[in-house]
């Protein structure tokens, strides 16, 4: 986090929950998690606030998916639109907010690939100076697979032997892709734990240690630079799937 | 939200779609990409005296990327090296009259135009 960041943020969080700590309806203090003790009016969602927060997780990219979705239809249970059809507006329009927040975060989380970029996007503030470009090998090789498929897909009318000798050529391609997409999320899936050792480590250490910074923004500089040739290849792989399926 | 017609119209008829030789002297080659989107585009120019004889581009993405650079191939050619460095995204973005969800298109145009420029000028230092 950076430094003047780390002076503004607080005061900002702080004043929200003042504002949030009130009751919209009868502007007693709201002790209770999502409703008034006082006037037991449904409490509107932080719009500042989290997924992982909103879901009750740690912000941890190894997630309990049961857990997840225990908590996830809890909620949904106290906030659905279905149950304030006979409230006042305010109460409807608030249902209808945290309920759509709810899926929002519901969604995000439970795809590990979305859960990680949406946590980039969380450490924005660490990861901002993060510019990542890919090898360009990469985009050369893209090119050339698709001016393969352009060749295959005007072939069609060709004789038999060259589209078949194209078909399967690109067959083999596609299968030495998905090899490497699988590769990239097998190493996805150990940044992912060496990022929640970090941070259960930071609990116990400085987390302004300059280690521990230096460490955290490799493993997001990793992440980043993975997820996004990450979706190069799975736009080829698509195509080349549509194509030759 | 629908396309204008003017991405539509680039997009149904490309503009100096293809490629040149990579490898020759007098031509540029950028190829860049958009992680947001996995789009990637390849624009060429080929250059003479400092200006820009002709340019062509293939991109793989969606309809707003290949009307952002085909447009660019139109805007390069005739134009000085000099007077190309000056195209801006935005510019672009009016032109077409991209959405806020599709400007990155237009990003990845200019990126691609300086890319190119930048691949001529090397090439140039290195025959000197």
């Amino acid at each position: 986090m950076t430094m003047d960041g780390t002076q503004k943020t607080p005061t900002k969080r702080s004043e929200l929950q003042m504002a949030r700590s009130m009751c919209w309806h009868c502007q007693s203090e709201v002790t209770g998690e999502y409703f008034c003790e006082q006037c037991v009016k449904v409490q509107p969602l932080s719009k500042e606030m989290d997924y992982f927060t909103c879901l009750g997780l740690p912000r941890l990219l190894t997630i309990d998916l049961g857990a997840l979705e225990a908590k996830f239809y809890e909620l949904s249970r106290t906030f659905h639109p279905d149950f304030y059809q006979r409230k006042t507006d305010s109460e409807q329009n608030i249902s209808l907010g945290n309920s759509a927040m709810l899926n929002t975060a519901y969604r995000t989380l439970k795809d590990p690939i979305q859960r990680a970029e949406y946590l980039l996007r969380l450490e924005a503030g660490s990861a901002k100076d993060i510019r990542t470009s890919p090898p360009a090998d990469l985009f050369e090789e893209i090119l050339t697979l698709q001016e393969d498929l352009e060749a295959y897909r005007s072939a069609s009318d060709q004789d038999p032997a060259t589209v078949a000798r194209l078909r399967d050529k690109l067959a083999t391609d596609r299968e030495l892709l998905e090899q490497r997409q699988r590769e990239m999320d097998r190493r996805l899936f150990e940044l992912f734990t060496r990022w929640d050792a970090l941070h259960s480590r930071q609990s116990r250490t400085d987390p302004a240690s300059p280690d521990f910074q230096k460490d955290a923004t490799a493993v997001l500089k990793e992440m980043r630079e993975i997820l996004s040739n990450r979706t190069y290849l799975c736009n080829i792989v698509n195509d080349l799937t549509a194509t030759t399926a | 939200m629908a396309y204008s017609d003017k991405v539509v119209d680039h997009f149904n008829n490309p503009r100096n779609m293809g490629s040149f030789k990579k490898d020759e002297d007098d031509v540029g080659t950028g190829i860049v990409g958009a992680p947001e989107c996995g789009d990637v585009m390849k624009l060429q120019i080929k250059v003479q005296d400092e200006t820009i004889v002709d340019a062509k581009f293939k991109t793989f993405g969606c309809g707003s990327a290949i009307a952002s650079s085909s447009l660019a191939t139109e805007w390069l050619k005739g134009k000085t090296l000099e007077e190309a460095q000056k195209i801006k995204n935005t510019d672009i973005v009016q032109e077409l009259n991209l959405p806020p969800v599709k400007i990155h298109c237009s990003v990845l145009a200019e990126d691609a135009i300086k890319a190119a420029l930048n691949d001529y000028k090397k090439k140039a230092e290195e025959k000197k």
